[in-house]
Order: C-alpha cells, then structure tokens, then sequence
C-alpha cells in the first residue's frame, strides 16, 4: 500500500501532463478568426513539413504527424533530453463545416501557420 | 504536405485507426523491468541504473522516434543484468520517452506508455536486448452492457477510494474523475495501484474491454477494502491520544482558571517557597544535595500527582530537623548540682554521674553523651529525674515510653515508598525539640515486644550505641543523621527482659528503692508542699507531723517508690481542703492519732519481726519489684514420714535450695548437735507464707538451713535476727542481690541484726547511714557462721521420741527424680 500511494504521489506530482494522458502529444494551438476565415497557429519546432498530414471533415481540422529527432547521429549521446519526440495529434473544431475553405499553410519560426479561406 | 509513407504491414494491424499510420521499424531495444508493468497512455517515472539496460535506452534514444519496448521480468530473483530473454514475459508495452536526465550515472526517464506489442523474435542478447515486436491491436468491447457496468462501478470505487484520500490535490482529482475512457482508467489503476507483477501483466495481456474491466475491479475492490481498515485503525489510535490530550487541555484551562482566581500557581508557589527556605537552611553538603534533588523532582510534578505532597511532607521533614543546630550548654556545676538536689532528694548516683559528664564536656566539648539505664522499682523518680538533668544541662527534654512498641518501624520509620509513611520516634522527637543535643528518654526499654514486624530492641542497637549512632538512618529521612550529641537516658523497672546486647551498650544505674527516712524527707521537702499547693491551700495550712508521715508510709502504702505516698497525702490535703473551704478551720495540723480520721484503718500489716516464735521458723528477706521485704520461713516436723514436703508456690531452684539445706545438715549432723536418727526417722514440711504468691531464687537457702537446723537442735531462732544468702552443699554461704532492698525491709520490719553472704559487703555502702547505725551486720561465710548467730543457747523443745515402725527413709525421699512429697505409710 506504501508503494502504491508513493507510486500515487510520485505519479501525480511530476506536474500536469502526468495525467493518463492517452498515447499521444497534443501541441499547443490557437485559432484567430479573421475577416476572411480562420487563422491557425501550431507549436511544431523542429517537426519537418514531410512529417505533417493536415486532414479536414465537416467543421473539424486535424493535424497529425510525428517529429524526429534528427540530430543525433552515431558517436553522440544525450545526456538530457527535454523535447518530446513522438506522434502528435490535433484536432481542432470549427463553428461551420470548412470542408470547402481553402487551405495555405507555411512554417514561421518552428510554427505552422494555416490560413483557412472560407469559400466566398 | 507530405503523404504517409509507412509500411504495409503497420496498416494490417491499425486496420480501424483512421489516422495515417506511423513508420515503425520492427526490431526494438527491449527493456527489462523489475517488480514493475508500464501500461499504454500512462505517464510513468523510470530509473535505469543497470549497463545493459542504459545501453538499450541510449540506443532507443539515438534513433528519431525514442521507442523502447518494456517487458517485466517474471521471475524476480534474476538478476537484472542477466536476464535472459525466457526470463521476461512476452507482452509487454512501447513507451516514448519524454524527457530524460543523467544524474550519477543513471539515467532518469519520463516515459509515456504507447501500444502493447508481442515479442515475435529475439535478436540480439549483447550488449542489450534487441526483439522484433508485433504491436497488439486495440482492445476489443464483447459486451457493451457489461462494459459500461463495470465501468460505472469502477468510477464509484475510484471516488469512494478518494474520499480516504484527503491530501490528492483538487486538480488532481478533477484529472481522475473526469476520466471517461474505461482502458485508460484501468490502466491507470493498474500503473497506480501496487497489485504484483502477476495480476499487472494479467491486465496488460487482456484482450478485451470487459476483461481488463473486472481485473482493474477486482484490484480497487481490494485496495479500498485495505484502505478502509488501514482508516479504522488510524482513527482508533487517534481517539486513544486524543482522550490524553483533552486531559492535558483541560487541565491547562484549569491552570489558568486557578491563575484569574489569584489562587496562583498553588504548585510553583509551593515550590519558590521551599526552594527558598532550602537555599536559607544551613544544612550539611549531602543533605542539601539530596534535598536539592528531591525538589527538583517535585517542580516537575503536577500538583494533583500523588508524589508532588509526599515530596513536600519529606522536604519539609528535611527543613526542619537540628542537622546543625544544638542548644548551649550549661556548665556551671556548682548550679546543675543545686538543681538536681532541688529536684530529687537522694538519688546521689545518679546525681554523680551526670556531674561527672558535665565535668568532662567542660575540657572536652567534643566528647559524646553517655547513655544511661536507670533501673529501679515505680516511683522511685526515674522519669522525673530526666527532666531534671535536662535543666541541669541546660538542655531541651523530650521523651517517650518504648512500652509496648511492637514495630521497629516506630523508632526508624518506614520508608518513603509507603503511602502515610513517617519517620520513627526519635527523629520526630528531634524535630519537635528543634536542637541535636536533647536529653531524649526511652522510658519502659524493658517493656519493648517484638513481633513479625521486626524487633524494637535490635534497632535500639544502633541508636544507643555511640560508636554507630553519628550515622543513624532513619528509613523516611534515608539520610544519615547524628545522634551521637544526643543525650539517652532509658527507664526500667527490671534489667532481665532487656536483651544482652542492649543491656551492655548502656551505664546502668540502679536506684533501689527509698527508705522510711528517704521517703519521710521527700514527703517533707517535696510532696507535702507540692499537694497543698495543688489542692489550693495556703503553706500554712497544712502540716502533717513526721510521725504522721512514717505511719502513712508503713501502714497505708507499700512501695518502693513515693507515688502511692504522694496519693495518700494527697487525699488528706483534699479532706484539709474541704474543711478550709467550708471554713470550719482556718489551719490544720495533722498528728498520727488523726491519720485514721482521714484515711481510715491501716491497709497494711507489714511483715514485722515476730515475738516469740517457735522453733522451725526463721526470718529471711526477700527482694521483690516493690522493693525488699521480710518474710518467714516455717519447718516443721512429720514424725514417722520421710523426706520432704515444700510448699508456698516455690519454683525449682528454691525447692533445690531446700533439698542441699536438708541434705548438708544431714550429713554434717553431728557438727550441729544434731541426731542423724531424727532426720531420719521424721519428715519435714517447709512452708513459705504468704501462700498465694510465687517465689523463687536460691537466695533463702541459708534461712531454710537454719529453720531446720532450729527444728531438729530444738533451739528456736532468734526472732531479731534476718538472714539471706544461698547455700551449698558443701555449707557454703554464696552471695546474693538486691541487698540494699532487703536491708532497708528488714530495718523497717524492726529487724536488728541482720545475716548476710561475705561477698555481698560491698552492698553495705549503699545503705543509709541512719539504717546502717540502727542495725548490727554478719557477714557469713559457712552456714556455721550464720547458726552460730541466728539460733539461741537455750535448747526449748527438744524432740520428742515416738514409737514408730521403722521406715527406710533414705530409700526414696532422695530420688531427685520423685517428686518432693512426703510419703506416708
């Protein structure tokens, strides 16, 4: 029981992600609304373009992928490792279906930005 | 935006996952685990401590996705190091690693459990495991409605468990309650709860919601039925402490209670107060140290603890006694000897004595007190006369009777671990007197009992003896304190109950009693004067002429002392008082014809000389505890018995006595003119009067010797004449005691001559001159001696010859083991 409840504690006091957290990293996300439709903000350092798949249904936008860690190559070692690298999942939800917005998208400063045009 | 670009067989096993499937190479460093199961979506703490391990971590975090695959080691004696690839369990699950730190050479990780795999194939054992896996597919639901009861009662179980979970943090809790998802609720408990490896892995290979369902149910039942024991005992130990613990408040406020009343701090007052007096008391080092600890002890006592007034009853003792202090002395002798004679008339002995101590603290006032035993008859003024050697000494009196005293705890105390324990007699006697030189009498010292509760007498041992008693310990005090300052005088009345050992440790001063004169002058000086005032007279009032006097003391009271005197002369002071008072006379003088107007007829007859007695009786003496006392000894002839008949509640060593006076004149028949026919051919019966009283001793041997002798010469015994001393057989006279009693009986009984053992001439000193000028003294030394004085010239009845059978008188009568009875024929 004395195990247990440390484990317990141990467990729930290495913050707020410590929680049964399902298997996946949720990045961070905001959402902007702009005269035109919605402007989408993801924190995705280091995660290369060829790694994300960006789906759309109905009023829901997910992005997916996965970020690599490409940095280490052979003959180093980590002695510290913060960042998280591993599969992703966002699903975002819309007022409206913009299943037929238009999409751009582009990497600013390790953030993905997409542009939803709503379609006029 | 890229296509996927993942591998078929990774589709084949996510068939229903709708996101794009993720590249996942096949072959995986394996971690082994001891005494732990990762489960999928938990976020669990790990330390990799062994090499083979942090070399397959170090791997799995060199390549981009950080996936290692954690199996649990079934068996938990392997050494981690070593296991071997049979040792581990073939599920186990994928985990990324989230964060990680080096720290001592160990690697700390955050991982996040991912999917569940199977090991399809080993591949490598060195430098660390390396496994192709096969990801196990999501759990599949076989009964919807059995899934989601479990699943309800499982929340209801989670939320009762946090209920005795106070310190979980309310975020926390929100975190767990909110969990909706049924897998990832069971796998939390599984990573949460401590259920053994065996029943976690159950968890991790169950195939189904349902199954995984009723294993978590199962494992919380379990833990929330511990939990609510575990609760119970807590909170019965805490009803335990708190019961003390509202003890200690109540008595808190009442503390402060007392404090508001004034009644302050009664405890602590107390305490100041002793404390005070303690640093004030001049006592010796190692009392004040034990007092010093003994109050200590009681500051930290409660005030309501039974120790707290046992402690202060003690300290109080200690405070109090004379460890210092003494009174001064006075040593003016010329004074102590006039107060002494003021005191007691006569008594010289005893007067000497304490003059001769008070000469020697003069040069010496370090020497020790000397211990007396005053022995003598009642009355006699051994009770008083510590008084007075106490004003003669100028010291502080205080006495008490041992009479009686059954428990040694009465002179030493008992000790402090009895409830209502006092120290004994002597050290309470020191304290009230307040000073260590008392003079302290033991009054009755042979008159102590002794029983089951130890022996008075041995523990008077101790005390009275001045080389022990500068230590005595008394139990309550258990503190050495001197008593060798102490003055001891004991009182009694018959040295032969007082054992040995107490015998030889004290001076013994006999004080026989007083003579007709003694008691005259004392009646004279001090009884006479002291009744007339006590019965309210005028000095002139009253005169009671001496004759008056002397025939008080022979006719109305029979003592060796003067208390009975006293008594009688005061009962006349009443009957003078009365008729002073109804104002009939103004004075009386009371004259010898006027004592029976008072006190009625003569209670005693003394034994006095007798006139003309017959042939067979002889006067002898007697000591008793009432002083001397004459008393005649009566032979006469059984003609045709034999032997010899004694009566008068003789004991044996005067029947003995009588038996060698029979037996010498018998065979010394002829030195004394006797016929040894006659003693044969007559019996003899010997009678001591009165009757009724027991007596002993072989100091009659000499007058039974000479009432038979009288008897068989036919001459009679001269009726002046006393005699005392024992006999032998071979006609020796052995000397005797109490010679002074007995004189001073016989001058009363109007004796003039008296008989006495050779040896005992050193007693005559002790006689009153004016007794002494009144008599004449023989000193015997053979029985001759004492015939020779004792019986008169003229033979008066000479024996009659009978005509009786004759008897074979020396057959039995001689027999000492028959007994002493005349045998008729």
């Amino acid at each position: 029981m004395a195990k247990s409840l440390d484990r317990y504690f141990q467990f729930l006091g290495s913050a707020k992600e410590a929680q049964p957290s399902g298997r996946l990293w949720y990045p961070a996300a905001d959402v902007y609304e702009t005269a035109d439709g919605w402007l989408v903000k993801v924190e995705l350092a280091g995660v290369s373009a060829d790694d994300i798949e960006i789906d759309v249904q109905g009023n829901r936008l997910s992005i997916a992928g996965c970020r690599k860690d490409r940095t280490c190559a052979a003959g180093m070692s980590y002695q510290q490792m913060e960042i998280t690298y591993s599969h992703f999942e966002k699903n975002l939800e819309f007022p409206a279906s913009i299943e037929r917005a238009k999409l751009e998208y582009n990497f600013d400063n390790g953030l993905l930005m997409i542009h939803l045009i709503k379609e006029q | 935006m890229a296509e996927n670009t993942e591998n078929t067989e990774n589709q084949d096993i996510h068939v229903q996952d709708t996101r794009p499937l993720k590249p996942l190479p096949l072959e995986r460093a394996i971690l082994p685990l001891q005494n732990t199961t990762l489960f999928p979506e938990t976020v669990v703490p790990l330390a990799v401590g062994r090499e083979r391990s942090i070399k397959a971590t170090e791997y799995a975090l060199s390549t981009e996705e950080k996936l290692i695959a954690c199996v649990t080691v079934k068996t938990k004696d392997v050494n981690g190091n070593k296991a071997k690839p049979s040792d581990l369990y073939e599920v186990g699950t994928l985990v990324n690693v989230k964060r990680m730190m080096r720290a001592e050479g160990i690697l700390q990780l955050v991982v996040q459990g991912t999917d569940r795999f199977r090991i399809v194939e080993w591949t490598q054992e060195e430098p660390f495991l390396k496994a192709r896996v096969e990801i196990l597919p999501e759990l599949a639901v076989e009964n919807e409605e059995e899934v989601e009861a479990l699943k309800r009662n499982l929340q209801n179980l989670i939320q009762q468990a946090l209920t005795m979970l106070p310190q979980v943090p309310a975020e926390v809790r929100m975190a767990v309650m909110g969990q909706n998802d049924p897998i990832q609720m069971s796998y939390f408990l599984g990573s949460v709860l401590d259920l053994g490896e065996e029943t976690e892995q159950k968890m991790l290979e169950a195939v189904t919601v349902d199954e995984l369902l009723s294993l978590a149910h199962a494992a919380l039942a379990k833990e929330v039925e511990i939990m609510e024991i575990r609760s119970k005992i807590a909170s019965e130990a805490q009803s335990e402490m708190d019961k003390s613990q509202r003890d200690y408040i109540l008595r808190q406020q009442m503390k402060a209670i007392q404090k508001e009343l004034g009644e302050d701090d009664g405890e602590r007052a107390e305490a100041d107060q002793l404390r005070e007096r303690l640093e004030q008391a001049d006592l010796p080092e190692h009392v004040f140290k034990e007092a010093e600890r003994e109050l200590r002890r009681m500051e930290q006592l409660p005030q309501s603890a039974p120790d707290f007034h046992v402690i202060r009853t003690y300290l109080e003792y200690v405070l109090e006694l004379p460890w210092k202090k003494s009174s001064e002395e006075k040593l003016d002798l010329k004074e102590a000897r006039k107060i002494l004679d003021e005191d007691h008339y006569g008594l010289d002995d005893v007067k000497e004595r304490i003059l001769e101590f008070l000469a020697v603290i003069k040069l010496r006032p370090d020497s020790k007190s000397p211990i007396m035993l005053l022995v003598g008859p009642p009355g006699v003024g051994k009770t008083s006369i510590g008084r007075s050697v106490a004003r003669a000494l100028g010291r502080k009196f205080e006495r008490f009777s041992l009479g009686g005293m059954r428990d040694e705890a009465e002179l030493r105390g008992h000790r402090r671990t009895y409830i209502g324990a006092m120290p004994g007699r002597i050290i309470q006697g020191l304290r009230r007197v307040g000073v260590n030189n008392p003079v302290l009498m033991l009054d009755e010292v042979d008159k102590l009992g002794n029983s089951f509760r130890g022996d008075p007498a041995s523990a008077l041992l101790e005390i009275l003896d001045p080389q022990q008693n500068d230590t005595f310990r008394d139990h309550y005090l258990d503190l050495p304190f001197d008593l060798s300052k102490v003055f001891f005088i004991a009182t009694a009345n018959d040295l032969s109950p007082i054992p040995a050992p107490l015998r030889d440790r004290m001076e013994i001063i006999s004080l026989a009693g007083y003579s007709d004169i003694e008691k005259l002058n004392i009646a004279k000086q001090y009884l006479v004067p002291r009744q007339i005032k006590e019965n309210g007279l005028e000095e002139n009032q009253l005169k009671i002429i001496d004759d008056a006097i002397n025939l008080i003391t022979s006719r109305y009271t029979r003592e060796a002392g003067v208390r009975q005197l006293e008594r009688t002369i005061g009962n006349i002071a009443r009957k003078v008082a009365l008729k002073v008072a109804t104002g009939d006379v103004e004075k009386v003088t009371v004259t010898e014809e006027e004592i029976s107007d008072y006190l009625g007829g003569p209670k005693f007859y003394p034994e006095s000389a007798r006139e003309g007695m017959p042939t067979g009786v002889a006067t002898g003496m007697a000591w008793t505890q009432m002083g001397g006392q004459i008393l005649f000894i009566e032979a006469t002839l059984l003609p045709g018995a034999s032997g010899l008949t004694l009566t008068g509640q003789l004991g044996d060593v005067m029947k003995e006595s009588a038996m060698a006076a029979r037996s010498y004149l018998w065979s010394h028949a002829d030195a004394f003119g006797i016929k040894q026919e006659d003693i044969k051919k007559n019996g003899i019966h010997l009678h001591v009067p009165a009757g009724s009283i027991p007596k002993d001793g072989p100091s009659a041997g000499i007058t039974m010797a000479t009432a038979m002798a009288s008897l068989f010469t036919g001459r009679k015994v001269r009726s002046d004449v006393a005699m005392t001393g024992e006999i032998t057989l071979s006609g020796l006279v052995f000397p005797i005691g109490g010679l002074k009693e007995k004189v001073l009986a016989a001058h009363r009984a109007g004796i003039k001559h008296i008989i006495f053992p050779k040896q005992n001439e050193s007693a005559l000193e002790d006689i009153p001159e004016e007794v002494h000028n009144d008599l004449t003294f023989t000193m015997a030394e053979r029985i001759s001696d004492v015939l020779e004085i004792a019986l008169e010239e003229e033979v008066t009845d000479p024996i009659k010859t009978y005509d009786i059978p004759e008897v074979d008188a020396g057959s039995s009568n001689d027999n000492p083991n028959e007994p002493l009875i005349a045998k008729e024929d």
